[in-house]
């Protein structure tokens, strides 16, 4: 088995503690340190996604996985900025107002940091007008997305929506919605840019929406 | 949990015929069924008479270390016997057991003192098994002076508070719990341990009671058993209950447990 497969198998299992000493094992024998993210870690993550989205594995094994990777991540930093490699995008996320729900959102942020972004978390319960600054910070974020799993939380996706249109923001960021009750139609009504029905394929569109 | 596997037992009636007819094969299916169900110890007991105690126990040793790289846990009431019968251990295991009576602890502590062999030990001395949870936590006392006399880390312990027959007990088992509490209060290294099975004798559907036991035990700090690691029911409900309290960081054991088949339906 090569590094990079060894890096891949360790962390589809989450095994965290062997990470870091892979990735330098890997870096002595000149591997670069993007095909370690992307070959050994992302698409190892992209692995992961598959399992959960096809109920394959469980919840817990999907976030020591993205523990690993996080770690990885970590290891890997310096050495992807001496070598110039930036992360593919950055993007915010947040539960809506109201809605206190973090671990189907923290999923979504895990996969997506896999995927290659620069995440910044806003957490839970967050108004729009937190979004509305945290975008105005930001101006290099290119995909915003918001989470919400309650029905009566579902209409703060709107107005979040609606606070970052009056703002003038709109047009600057992409932005995808989800959460259990949230449908492919309820995110084209209130004028969302995309729609994940779970953190795979969040992960997937938050790329696709970055790239156009 | 450390779970002690109990099947290698020469006064289990099956055990103790394949014992006197040396049926190598028996003794190596029970050690191999014992460790794929994932026992931390594989206990020897050979339950014969002592004069030929020792040389039974090599016999047997021998033929669980050919097929498991578990440790031992030598099992005998005979504490010569059991200096006798490590020596025949690849690696240190568990002394099964010592209490506070005749010379026992004087007998297996010096031997043990500077190894890494961990022991279970009994509250109850010579006196009999004290009936109050204070005369319980005297004999621990009285154990925990010995051990440090010589120099045995708490660690090293299993501490058998000795459960009674619930159908006998007024009070259930919670004088038992209080002594378990108090001891971890004490010791918070060191490890509880029992014979699950012991609390269900002469009720009916047993099964039950020594899975509910476990439960409200490992609740005050039971973290190892002798059991039957092939009683897959029993290992979900010990495995559950370790998720439960915390003890299983993101659940992990519990689904590696299940993913190995070792606990939940059996699959088709």
């Amino acid at each position: 088995m090569s590094k990079i497969q060894e890096l891949a198998a360790a962390i589809e299992s989450g095994k965290m503690k062997v990470v870091p000493g892979l990735i330098e094992e890997a870096l002595n024998e000149g591997i670069a340190p993007d095909v370690i993210l992307n070959q050994g870690m992302i698409d190892a993550m992209g692995v992961v996604g598959e399992k959960f989205k096809n109920n394959e594995i469980f919840v817990p094994e999907m976030l020591i996985a993205a523990r690993a990777m996080k770690k990885g991540v970590e290891v890997l930093t310096p050495y992807l900025k001496s070598a110039g490699t930036e992360p593919i995008g950055k993007l915010i996320i947040g539960t809506v107002v109201g809605d206190l729900h973090d671990i189907g959102k923290n999923l979504v942020a895990m996969m997506i940091e896999g995927a290659g972004f620069e995440v910044i978390d806003l957490g839970v319960d967050v108004p729009e007008s937190k979004f509305v600054e945290a975008l105005k910070e930001n101006p290099d974020v290119k995909v915003l997305a918001l989470s919400a799993l309650l029905t009566t939380t579902m209409p703060a996706l709107k107005s979040t929506i609606d606070a970052i249109k009056e703002a003038g923001l709109r047009d600057t960021v992409k932005i995808m919605v989800g959460g259990a009750p949230v449908t492919q139609a309820f995110a084209d009504e209130i004028g969302a840019d995309g729609y994940s029905e779970d953190a795979a394929s969040a992960a997937t569109l938050a790329k696709s929406l970055l790239l156009g | 949990m450390i779970i002690i596997g109990e099947k290698i037992n020469g006064s289990i009636p099956s055990v103790g015929d394949a014992i006197a007819r040396r049926d190598a094969d028996w003794i190596r299916k029970l050690a191999k069924r014992q460790t794929d169900a994932g026992a931390t110890f594989i206990d020897v007991c050979a339950s014969v008479k002592e004069d030929i105690e020792v040389e039974t126990l090599k016999w047997m040793i021998d033929l669980v270390q050919e097929t498991t790289d578990l440790p031992i846990s030598v099992d005998s009431p005979s504490p010569h016997s059991i200096v006798d019968a490590i020596k025949f251990c690849n690696k240190p295991g568990l002394i099964n057991s010592v209490s506070m009576e005749g010379d026992k602890v004087d007998t297996i502590f010096p031997v043990i003192a500077d190894t890494k062999w961990e022991c279970v030990a009994l509250l109850c001395d010579d006196t009999g098994i004290p009936q109050s949870a204070e005369k319980r936590l005297q004999v621990f006392d009285d154990l925990m002076a010995k051990a440090k006399e010589y120099n045995i880390d708490p660690s090293r312990l299993h501490i058998d508070p000795l459960v009674e027959m619930l159908c006998t007990s007024e009070d259930g088992v919670n004088m038992i719990l209080d002594v378990m509490r108090e001891i971890k209060r004490r010791y918070p290294t060191i490890h509880i341990t029992g014979a699950v099975s012991n609390v269900s004798f002469n009720l009916p559907a047993r099964a039950v009671i020594n899975q509910a036991f476990a439960v409200v035990a490992m609740t005050a700090g039971l973290n190892s058993a002798i059991l039957d690691p092939t009683n897959r029911d029993l290992l979900g409900m010990i495995y559950a209950t370790e998720a439960l309290l915390g003890l299983d960081d993101y659940c992990m054991e519990y689904i590696t447990a299940y993913r190995e088949g070792k606990i939940g339906k059996i699959k088709k």
